[in-house]
């Protein structure tokens, strides 16, 4: 029964190469097989050559090649068993086949066919899977409507007199056929049998031979319409056996399962477009393209969330504006000056509205006065000084804010890092920012308006800074001698601490006084002893007043 | 800080530089670091020279219990010198021909020049004339170990054999080849300069 059901006979005279589609391809082959339908041999295949192609499997009888010979669909496969052989008994593979929708596998007409989009004729040697689209444009095939067409449709061409015939049609007369019907109708309840059944399921009347038509109409509706596989060899006759009476078992059962895990014959319209672009021009112009996109898409993300952040902040200096208002509204009311002005102060103003400030100021938030830009003034270097003078204000505060004259960013601070300076008066203007190469070219302005002056310094790493006088070269590195002469030797910690700069800048600044000469180093890595006790001697770079200068040798003669 | 010298429990007296921290890390600064450096080299120089050493490696830098442990070690300050400096004033004596590697084509071990083979030379032409060896066979082994202690005891052997040469050349010594190794005749000199 499986054979019949599943397999397609083949001239196996014709060689196994011309019997195959132009994109299936040979994978192995194996002679000395014989074939089992179920659980019984079957007869007529015992001796042949089984090939296992990307798509079938082909059994070419040895004695009689034309009559014998069938092909398989590996589509039909459900599950593979392999049975190693025992004694006398040979190795077996068993192939468990399930239908699987096979009218979507034989469009009708299966031949040379003319797409309709393109007009190119392809050639009939394609596998049933491709034959679905067309090989020049790639449009599927459009099937043919099929009029309530049975479960498997012939291949050969229906007689145009089945078509006329209704279900209750005669038994006698009918032309002749290739094949069984698929189901035989019965005459007295229209019942679609299954061919092989003598009566019928429903009503037990013994049904004509080979009835019915292939155009039927469906019949009486019932819980089920046909009758499924005959019950009693149920399991067996979904399952093929391949007996492998010359060896080859292995070899082959490797190859059909491969074949099988390739499944070729599944593969739709839509892929096969796109997987054979996965190498060649095409395939590297697509990942360009989606290289493109990719890019595009995180660069339009990223700068959401920036201008998002553009907006708070813009949110926050509008907010340190009110505020200041407020305060120095509110600090001119308590004072009771009907001459007040936004600008000025009194001595009294509380001392919240002084730290309020002053924290805006060293966060770099306060404004006095708009942003300038560059529409503002007409002259560029002039527009330069005012940048200058900005900046100043912002560095250092305004007298008239605070009673301290050093408020600002350098408040605490007589050296501070260029990145540092450039955020913070960024963030104080808000709107129209500086690009660093403006940045850049109003820093050698600086001097003019600050008091004590701000100068700029690059330090050995690149690091540049902003400082006052006592943080320049010779300032700090005569400081730093006066404290190793009137302390001693010092660790790096030590003068940090001391200085109240961090450590990184520290040591980079006593790198300088050193190339200098003024001072010279005892590295902590020199310890013989790194633990005295539980007290852990730390390997610390320390700074010495330079004393090999001027030594004189006072040991042994 | 006041440094004071030292003196060890072999009788050499250390400058006061030794006391130093500062004085045990190799200095980035170039003229500090030269300064340093000729200081270290008259420490080895003159240390050798009160102990007799001939020899210096840079293993000793790294190990204990040895001869150089005074000089390379300041456990009062807890400092030592690093194998680093070690090799970097070994290739300044050497530079300045107050060492040569030894065995040569190596550079973690030297022989101290603490006296300039001329000078050995000498002293050996010296002791040999004065001990009455002239003209008669020496073996080594006479010169560097003798009953007698003599300023020449203990001379390593590449060192003698550089005095030795150095006396050929003014034909007051010769090397002869004996049974045993080598031995040497000595020769007066002739009055020449």
């Amino acid at each position: 029964m499986a054979l019949q059901r599943y397999t397609k006979s083949v001239d196996g005279t014709i060689p196994i190469q011309a019997l195959m589609y132009n994109d299936e391809e040979l994978i192995s082959t194996q002679d000395g097989i014989g074939i089992y339908d179920g659980l019984q041999k079957s007869l007529d295949h015992q001796s042949g050559t089984v090939h296992t192609t990307s798509q079938r499997l082909f059994y070419i009888d040895a004695t009689k090649k034309a009559s014998r010979s069938f092909s398989l669909p590996l589509s039909h496969i459900s599950k593979t068993d392999y049975y190693a052989g025992l004694f006398s008994s040979s190795p077996k593979v068993t192939l468990h086949l399930s239908l699987e929708d096979p009218a979507s596998e034989e469009p009708s007409g299966f031949g040379s066919w003319e797409c309709e989009v393109c007009a190119y004729r392809n050639p009939p040697g394609l596998s049933p899977s491709a034959a679905r689209v067309c090989a020049l444009c790639g449009v599927p095939r459009s099937l043919p409507a099929k009029s309530a067409s049975s479960s498997a449709s012939s291949e050969v061409p229906q007689p145009s007199i089945d078509s006329s015939f209704s279900t209750s049609a005669s038994t006698s007369a009918l032309p002749q056929r290739f094949r069984k019907p698929s189901s035989i109708s019965c005459p007295a309840c229209t019942f679609l049998n299954h061919p092989s059944m003598q009566t019928c399921e429903i009503c037990s009347t013994p049904l004509p031979k080979a009835s019915g038509d292939h155009t039927q109409a469906k019949s009486a509706p019932t819980t089920r319409p046909t009758t499924p596989g005959l019950n009693d060899n149920d399991i067996e006759s979904k399952m093929l056996k391949l007996s492998f009476r010359k060896g080859g078992d292995k070899v082959f059962y490797t190859a059909l399962k491969r074949s099988l895990k390739g499944r070729t014959w599944e593969i739709t319209p839509s892929n096969a477009g796109t997987n054979g672009a996965r190498s060649g021009i095409s395939g590297i112009m697509q990942a360009v393209e989606t290289n493109a996109q990719n890019r595009d898409t995180d660069m339009s993300n990223a700068l959401q969330d920036l201008e998002a952040l553009m907006v708070k902040a813009k949110d926050m200096v509008r907010l340190a504006a009110e505020l200041n208002e407020r305060l120095t509204a509110s600090s001119t009311t308590t004072a009771n000056d009907p001459y007040s002005s936004v600008l000025s102060s009194t001595p009294t103003e509380p001392e919240e509205a002084t730290f309020i400030r002053s924290s805006l100021s060293q966060l770099g938030l306060q404004m006095e006065n708009t942003p300038v830009t560059l529409d503002m003034m007409k002259d560029e270097r002039e527009w330069m000084e005012q940048l200058a003078r900005e900046l100043a204000n912002i560095l250092q505060g305004s007298e008239k804010v605070s009673s301290s004259s050093s408020g600002g960013m350098m408040k605490k601070r007589g050296i501070i890092a260029l990145d540092e300076v450039w955020g913070g008066w960024n963030r104080a203007r808000g709107v129209a920012l500086i690009p660093p190469l403006t940045f850049l070219q109003v820093i050698p302005h600086l001097p003019a308006f600050t008091n004590p002056t701000i100068t700029s310094r690059t330090l050995n790493s690149g690091l540049a800074v902003l400082h006052t006088p006592p943080y320049s070269r010779a300032a700090f590195a005569a400081r730093i001698c006066g404290l190793l002469a009137l302390a001693g030797p010092k660790s790096t910690t030590e003068i940090a601490q001391e200085e109240g700069i961090t450590i990184g800048l520290t040591v980079e600044m006593l790198i300088i006084v050193e190339e200098d000469g003024d001072v010279c180093r005892d590295d902590g890595q020199s310890v013989i002893q790194e633990k005295k006790g539980d007290i852990l001697v730390l390997g610390e770079v320390n700074w010495w007043a330079n004393l090999f200068i001027g030594y004189t040798w006072d040991g042994q003669e | 800080m006041a440094l004071s010298t030292h003196t060890t429990t072999t009788g050499f007296l250390l400058p006061s530089i030794h006391s130093a921290p500062p004085f045990f890390t190799q200095q980035p600064h170039p003229s500090s670091l030269s300064i340093a450096t000729e200081q270290w080299i008259q420490i080895i120089l003159k240390y050798s020279r009160h102990r007799r050493l001939f020899t210096i490696r840079v293993e000793d830098s790294e190990t204990t219990g040895h001869d150089w442990d005074e000089v390379l070690r300041n456990e009062r300050i807890n400092r030592k010198v690093l194998p680093s400096y070690l090799s970097y004033i070994l290739a300044q004596m050497v530079s300045q021909k107050l060492a040569a590697y030894e065995p040569p084509k190596q550079d973690r071990s030297v022989l101290i020049y603490w006296r300039l083979p001329e000078e050995w030379a000498e002293v050996l032409h010296e002791w040999v004339s004065s001990t009455g060896h002239l003209n008669t066979i020496m073996t080594f082994y006479e010169i560097t170990d003798p009953p007698i202690e003599s300023p020449l005891s203990g001379l390593p052997i590449p060192l003698l054999r550089q005095a030795i040469t150095i006396l050929s050349k003014t034909n007051r010594a010769q090397i002869i080849a004996i049974a045993d190794g080598e031995g040497v005749r000595f020769f007066p000199s002739t009055g020449k300069a």
